[in-house]
This record gives C-alpha cells, structure tokens and sequence, in this order.
C-alpha cells in the first residue's frame, strides 16, 4: 500500500516557469525515500505540493487514498508534516509553544488563539521533544537555540502533529556535517519506529547514499532516476545532475568524483 | 581547462554588460524644480520670516514668568487629557487588532476582504481627529469621550496600516512552518504573526500613544476636555503666566512619557 501517489502531476508558476513536468511516482508507506538534484530542478516544488503549500497545474496527488483539494487541504496537511530548510519556527515563542503549534488542526480555534492546549496535547509536546532531546530547552525562546537545535525543534513540531508522513526540504542544508548526521539519523529513526513515511531532498550525495531506501533523481522537472542506492552509479549521477548546454561540464566530474 | 580560473591579459578583460540607467539625478532635479515652483507660486517670501525673528521673540518673552499658583488644578485637567489619550489608544489598538491581519496582503483570506479593510483604514486616517471630535462633541456632548473616540477612530486607521505592514514584512518561511501543520486563519494570526511582529506592534503603539497626548492637548479647544480647554481660555485672555504654566505642564508630561515609553520598549525588547 503506498501513502502517496502522485500522478502526471505539473506545476507552472505565474511567471511562466515550469518547474515540475509531469511527475508520476508512488512513495510507499514507511518507506525513506531521497529527493535528489540540482538546483531548480523541482524538488522542493514537488514536496511543497505534498503538503499543499503549492497547488499543482495539473494533475493529482493522493495521500493515503484521499486527493488533495482545497477542500481537504487542512485536513491533510495536520498529517502530512513539514520540516524546512530554514526552519520555520516562530521565534519569539518559546520551544514547548513551536512544538504545539503541531496540534493546532487538531483543535478548534477558540482555546488555542488563547494559547489554551489540552494536558493530552501538552503530554504530546513532552514526548515529541524527549524524542529530539530537547527538553531542557523546553522554555527557551527558539531564536536562542543553535541551527541543529532549531531543526530538531523542527521534527518534534513535525512529530506532535502524530503524521502518515513527513517531508523535509533540504533539513540539513544550513547545519554543520555533525548536526546533519544527527537530524538525518534523527529521520530514519522516526522512520524505523513509527513507521512513518519520510521523503527527504537532499544535496549531499553521500548523506542519501546511507540513509535512503529509495533514490529519486530530479533534473528540470522530470523524474530521471528512480531506484535503490546501490543502483546510483557515477552514470546515473551524471545524469541527474548534468546542466543542460554543457556537453563536458568539468565542474561536474570534479563534483561527483567526491561525491 | 577550468572556466571560472582562466587568467585573463590586461587587454583581454572581458567588458562590463551595458551599465543599468541611473535615473536618480532626474528625480532630484524634478524634485528641486518643483519645490521651487511652489516658492514662485505661493509667493513665500523668506524676507518676512527674517524681519519676524525679532516680533516672534517678542512675543515669546511674554510667556517668561509661568503662574504655577493653579498647579493642583492643571494636574487634574492634565490627568483627564492623559486619561482621554490613554482610552483612544486603547480604542485604536483593539480596532487595528482585529483589522491588520484582514489588511496584510500576504495574509487576507480574499483579496476583496484585502481591499475593503485597506480602505476602511484609509478612510480612518484621512478623517482628521479635530474633524471628528467637532462630531463627536455634536452627537455626544462634551466631555472627555467624545474626544477618545475621536483619537480612537483616527488612530486605529494607522496602527491598522502598520500592523498589517509589519505582518506583511514577516519571513514568509514563519507563515509556512505554521500553516503547514494544518492552522486555520485565526490560528495562523496568533501562532506566526503576531509573535513575529510584538515589538513593532508595541512600538507603534507607544507613538500613537505619545502623539495622542499630544493631540488630546489640542482636542480641549473644540469642547473635548481636558488641559487643551484650559490653555485656549487663558490664551484667549491674554493671560501669559497661567498660559506659561499650562505649555510647561504639557510638555514635561510629554517628555516623561517618551522617557517612560523608551524605557518599557528597552524591557519588553
């Protein structure tokens, strides 16, 4: 059974960019699958449509059965969880209150524009950052925290929401190599766990080599690898990260032979 | 061979793309020019200002003996124009409140909502407060309230527009992290905008609040209460040492509430 399937779908922007060309994949539940590609080539595009923070041009995207429409666009997105490059914490709220905006679309809006939460959704909170071993920093501002710590904020925000899945555009690419190592290994354990779905876009090759289960290699729009790591030859990393008009791209060759 | 790291010869450095057109000179020299059009125009003559330098002072000097023997009296009218200025605040603040997060562009639920709200708070800014307190006085009588009323209404159109300026300045990365967790509208205002803009929002609060005592000062002479009414009394008479008294009370009220607000931003910051 797969929890998301996406079919031919293609997003084109206001400004005439056509950033996904028709993509048709199925990602399957508990699996870890790793966006790869360069720069512009429709990952984060692809997985900001999963959550529905961009709607597609045309074709349709199913989570777990259901299509996503703007009718259910909320309804899906509390189960479908982000986690950024950047972040995204509020950060003048301290780190408990980040995490409990996770459980906001479980709650009508009466008691939570109070700042009022449930002891449930609090006991939620408490275990999402115990997972992320961040309780000590439970009442520190967000903004007071380091990069890897603010990602892990991050997981646990993503965590309380209880997800089917989480995706995470680039989740390391503004944290030093260790805090990389502990958030990817954070991912794949939330993986192993509970279960849950994780799709991640990555830049370092070497990071999706050892904690995917399934590479997607993206290039201008279009899927141009699939498969397993140990089928990501130096051919197919050519081929996904080749620019185009460059016949012998000596950048590129140096690139990969390190990657 | 490396692109980027090719050495090139001093003759054979590649030349600059066309430089973009600079139009600044252009604005300045309009703007210059119409400035002084206006001076042409209106016929403002600055000779008059230097011959009035020494009437002005003149004038001035009248006010040197201030009369503090009604102090405990101006204290209280002063309280009541404080008191005035501090409920139109508070008008203006729960108004824009409510209104900013409908007049953010990148937050509105509808564009059309967008462009009403925008408009409401337009049209509370350009109604002058002097304007509506004289309806307000006409409706309600006189009094203090129709004087708050009349800088609540005036004043809730600006704090409207900078409140939703500063919501629209926020990293639209905060808005994401929160809607992506599946938040509503209202929820989306109090979880990534209004924490994300609570210094701002205190810091146009407290200016709106200076500027209304300020002008709450002035409200008195249309019948709204308070110091204003006083000071237009014995300027009227002419009587110079309770005039002199009265500015003095305003203005150090003034200044400690611009201490006292630069205090408080400096704590909450």
């Amino acid at each position: 059974m797969s929890t998301i399937s996406i079919e031919s779908v293609t997003k084109r922007f206001p400004n005439g960019f056509e950033a996904l060309k028709g993509i048709s994949t199925e990602i399957a539940a508990g699996s870890f699958t790793v966006i790869l590609g360069p720069s512009g080539a429709g990952k984060s595009t692809l997985l900001r449509l999963l959550n529905g923070l961009e709607i597609p041009s045309g074709g349709s995207i199913r989570i777990a059965g259901e299509a996503l429409d703007k009718g259910n666009l909320r309804k899906l997105r509390s189960s479908v969880a982000m986690v950024f490059q950047q972040f995204n914490l509020v950060d003048r709220l301290s780190v408990v209150t980040n995490v409990l905006t996770g459980r906001l679309a479980h709650r009508s809006w009466v008691g939570s524009v109070f700042y009022l939460f449930r002891t449930e959704d609090m006991d939620i909170a408490q275990q999402a950052l115990a997972r992320v071993g961040l309780t000590d920093k439970a009442w520190s501002r967000a903004d007071k925290l380091s990069g890897g710590q603010q990602q892990r904020v991050g997981i646990a925000r993503a965590l309380a929401q209880r997800p089917k899945v989480i995706l995470a555009d680039e989740p390391v690419a503004s944290l030093d190599p260790v805090s990389s190592e502990e958030i990817m290994g954070l991912l794949r354990e939330i993986r192993d766990r509970d279960g849950i779905t994780v799709v991640v876009n990555l830049h370092q090759v070497d990071l999706a080599k050892r904690f995917a289960d399934r590479i997607i290699g993206m290039n201008s729009g279009r899927v141009v690898f699939d498969g397993p790591p140990a089928e990501l030859s130096p051919q197919a990393l050519r081929t996904i990260y080749q620019r185009e008009g460059m016949e012998h791209d000596n950048h590129l060759d140096l690139a990969l032979a390190y990657a | 061979m490396n692109k980027i790291s090719k050495i090139y010869t001093a003759s054979s450095v590649p030349a600059f793309p066309p430089r973009p057109r600079n139009l600044f000179p252009v604005w300045l020299a309009a703007t210059l020019a119409v400035l002084w059009l206006i001076v042409h125009d209106l016929e403002i003559s600055f000779e008059t200002l230097v011959y009035g330098v020494a009437d002005m002072g003149e004038y001035f000097s009248r006010y040197r003996e201030p009369d503090f023997s009604d102090l405990s009296r101006y204290l209280e009218l002063m309280g009541i124009t404080l008191a005035t200025a501090l409920w139109g605040t508070v008008f203006a603040l729960v108004v824009g409140f409510f209104l900013a997060p409908l007049a953010a562009r990148n937050l509105s639920p509808h564009p059309l909502v967008y462009r009403l709200v925008r408009e409401v708070l337009n049209f509370m800014r350009a109604m002058p407060d002097l304007l509506l307190a004289l309806v307000f006085v006409a409706a309600l009588g006189l009094g203090p309230l129709p004087g708050a009323l009349a800088l609540g209404v005036h004043t809730a159109g600006f704090l409207g527009k900078f409140f939703a300026e500063s919501l629209e300045r926020v990293d639209q990365g905060v808005y994401e992290g929160v809607a992506s967790t599946g938040a509503n509208f209202p929820q989306l205002v109090m979880y990534a905008g209004w924490p994300s803009i609570l210094r701002e929002a205190l810091g146009f609060t407290l200016y709106i609040l200076d500027r209304n005592v300020r002008m709450a000062s002035v409200l008195g002479l249309v019948g709204a209460g308070g110091i204003g009414l006083a000071l237009h009394d014995t300027v009227r008479m002419f009587d110079y040492g309770k005039s002199g008294a009265l500015i003095l009370v305003i203005l150090v009220t003034i200044l400690i509430i611009d201490y006292a607000s630069a205090w408080l931003r400096r704590r909450l910051g």
